[in-house]
């Protein structure tokens, strides 16, 4: 199924390691409005894919920085 | 708004499959990718979800396309030269048309890339080939051999031809050019070669 572009929000990152992808994890699949995602752990600013149709990027900023890790969106 | 530019997107395939094959799968990078198309590397992620995304999708589409182009006009059942000699056309012109999606397809099938490609295209184009070459042995028309033999008798001529091609030299370093003259000498020998 092809994605509403609409429905991506893609963010620059600290995410860097397996073990900071597993501290964001659970929080990222629980979220019900979050439909899925991924971190490039392998690209320099370790990418952060969301595709939700209702969430802003702010919640997302938010979510990632409670757990102790920048997030900006990338334009 | 943000929409599809499908320009975009394959000129951004485009220039991954040849910043692939020249750097190689490690000196590869989003960001080298976005630099080099004129892009943010945002509207990178846009198509593809990260680096393993892309080389995955851009090696089952070259895949897809060659299994295309190799059964254009081709039917497995046909009678077992008629079938080679449309496989070797097909093959040839897509090698000579595609150098860069043939190298990359190369690099990346003993990878970990390559299995989860093989996983999708293989099937279709191993029923495909059992039926024909199964049909070439009911008829009389192909001796009974192992699959890998087949292959290497079959096709080993051609991608060695498409090689020194490629590399527009022969054997001792002369130059070479792949003659539709030199397919049939070629083709010719192997048929010669396969027949019961």
């Amino acid at each position: 199924m092809t994605v509403p572009l609409t429905h991506i929000l893609v963010f620059r990152t600290t995410v860097q390691t397996e073990a900071d992808k597993h501290c964001v994890s659970a929080s990222l699949d629980a979220h019900e409005a979050i439909l899925s995602w991924t971190i490039d752990l392998q690209d320099v600013d370790c990418v952060l894919r969301i595709v939700s149709a209702t969430l802003a990027p702010a919640s997302i900023i938010h979510l990632i920085n409670k757990h102790g890790f920048a997030c900006a969106e990338l334009e | 708004m943000r929409t599809r530019d499908t320009d975009k997107e394959l000129l951004v395939r485009k220039r991954a499959i040849s910043m692939l094959v020249n750097d190689g799968l490690d000196g590869f990078s989003m960001n080298k990718l976005a630099k080099a198309c004129g892009i943010s590397v945002a509207t990178l992620y846009i198509y593809f979800q990260d680096k393993d995304d892309l080389i995955q999708q851009i090696g089952l589409d070259i895949s897809r396309n060659f299994v295309a182009s190799t059964f254009d006009g081709f039917s497995p059942d046909m009678p077992f030269a008629e079938g080679l000699r449309k496989q070797w056309e097909n093959r040839a012109r897509f090698a000579m048309a595609f150098p860069d999606e043939v190298a990359y397809h190369d690099m990346i099938r003993h990878t970990h890339y390559g299995d989860y490609i093989l996983d999708e295209v293989v099937t279709t184009f191993k029923n495909v080939m059992a039926t024909f070459i199964q049909n070439a042995i009911t008829n009389h028309e192909l001796k009974p051999v192992a699959p890998e033999v087949f292959w290497s008798v079959a096709y080993g001529p051609l991608y060695t031809l498409l090689r020194f091609h490629r590399e527009r030299q022969g054997l001792g370093g002369k130059p070479f050019q792949l003659s539709d003259d030199l397919l049939e000498d070629a083709l010719q020998m192997v048929l010669n070669g396969l027949k019961p």
